[in-house]
């Protein structure tokens, strides 16, 4: 059940965040990463991976997959990958949730996590339309992302982790910690 | 690793090489099927932004709008006696390009749109409108208002349509330049938004000698954009080493607009 949870609130997220308005710089609040980290934290490995797999779909069948000319700029399935790999970082700390420091941890590695995230869909469209141009404001929006990812991060995680608690499905604190020894 | 977490990794690396392996179509059929997904909510979502923006603004007083409909209508008749006249004329142009054997000019028919989602994405510029296969839109159409020039559509679902805005890198214009003979290509900036739209025209003469505020068209060349759609206003002009290029303020106001058209049947 707890993996249809997730999955229902990367599917939300995702849709939520179209309405969200631009920060400076352009920047914007990335939700569906937001959601995938808790996920990342709450679940063991295996169950990571299975939740970046369907979390980076969505992105790419949304949004980072464009069509140019007849051809794709980054191809279906690189947002997964990023998914995955930033994901396994997070997956790292999951004692840390397990014994209840859960949202300081999300909050902490939100926002390097998500910069990490967008320089890296930076990198992949400048290294497919050539020119390697890093203007100041190019910097000055990845940083925006992460500060607002870190800023917004605590209320996804208390929402997230509130329901999951509330519908028993995720173990309280006690057991979670117990299940660690 | 426990053994557990190595088969884990197995099927995802082999379910990700699967989507590598996708063709651009395959990839085009299935963000198309996702979007027609995520449309109706994005519908709600937007109606619902819609219904609060509303109420914040407050209602109109009843004789403000009934004020208003007398001058709507009477501004739909005489564009609906103004298109009548066109029609007619474009049947004459196309029996007189027909009598010198000329290539025949088939006639546009817009598809009026609701825009359901803004981008949420840090590097593409691009917008989700409520129209899609359903309603004739194809990959590929040019999308306008009555400013000008919007994007054209990339992904197209049953219900709902992905439009790629001319402020993105991605979307070429062939343009031409008013009262001149010069042509060039606009397009969009890494670093441009729907708030901040950066577009450039390049490929331009070094000697085009182009005054701010000339209006720049689109040439029709290329196939996916009609000739004589306004794009934009020439900002600046500069002279690079090997070109000149302008920097073009774009017609439309790509962060307010809220209802577009789609140009099918022709429009190519």
């Amino acid at each position: 059940m707890i993996y249809i949870y997730l999955i229902l609130a990367e599917f939300f997220s995702l849709a939520f965040q179209e309405y969200l308005p631009p920060l400076p710089y352009g920047a914007r609040v990335l939700l569906l990463p937001l959601v995938f980290f808790y996920a990342a934290l709450a679940v063991p490995p295996p169950g990571m991976l299975f939740l970046a797999f369907t979390g980076g779909f969505m992105w790419d069948a949304l949004i980072a997959t464009q069509m140019v000319d007849g051809t794709l700029e980054i191809s279906l399935g690189w947002s997964i990958i990023l998914f995955a790999v930033l994901g396994a970082i997070m997956n790292g700390f999951r004692p840390l949730f397990q014994r209840g420091h859960g949202w300081e941890m999300h909050c902490l590695l939100s926002g390097p996590l998500i910069s990490i995230f967008v320089l890296s869909e930076y990198l992949m469209i400048t290294f497919r339309r050539g020119g390697f141009l890093f203007p100041k404001i190019i910097w000055l929006r990845i940083g925006w992302e992460g500060l607002a990812a870190m800023i917004v991060s605590p209320f996804v995680f208390l929402v997230l982790h509130w329901l999951a608690l509330s519908f028993g499905l995720i173990p309280p604190r006690e057991e979670r910690e117990a299940s660690l020894e | 690793m426990r053994q557990i977490n190595a088969i884990a990794v197995a099927i995802f690396l082999v379910l990700v090489v699967v989507l590598f392996a996708f063709t651009p179509r395959n990839t085009q059929m299935m963000q198309a099927r996702f979007l027609g997904v995520i449309a109706p909510l994005l519908k709600n979502g937007s109606s619902l932004q819609k219904q609060i923006v509303g109420f914040r603004e407050g209602m109109k007083k009843l004789d403000e709008l009934d004020a208003e409909n007398k001058e709507l209508r009477i501004e739909l008749s005489a564009l609906k006696a103004t298109d009548q006249t066109l029609q007619g004329l474009a049947a004459e142009n196309n029996q007189l390009r027909r009598a010198l054997q000329y290539r025949e000019r088939s006639t546009f028919k817009l598809v009026p749109a609701r825009i359901i989602a803004r981008d949420a994405s840090t590097w593409w510029s691009t917008i989700k409108v409520d129209k899609g296969s359903n309603d004739g839109v194809l990959p590929d159409q040019p999308v306008l208002t009555e400013e000008g020039l919007v994007g054209k559509t990339t992904v197209v679902a049953g219900n709902a349509c992905t439009v790629l805005l001319i402020c993105d890198e991605n979307c070429g214009v062939a343009a031409t330049v008013e009262g001149t003979m010069e042509r060039g290509m606009v397009h969009g900036t890494r670093t441009s938004t729907a708030a901040a739209p950066d577009l450039v025209l390049e490929f331009l003469s070094k000697l085009a000698d182009l005054k701010p505020g000339q209006n720049v068209f689109s040439s029709g060349l290329g196939g996916v954009f009609p000739a004589g759609v306004l794009v934009g206003k020439v900002k600046r002009f500069d002279v690079q080493p090997l070109q000149g290029i302008a920097t073009v303020v774009p017609a439309v106001d790509l962060s307010s607009i809220e209802d577009v058209f789609i140009v099918t049947g022709g429009g190519k």
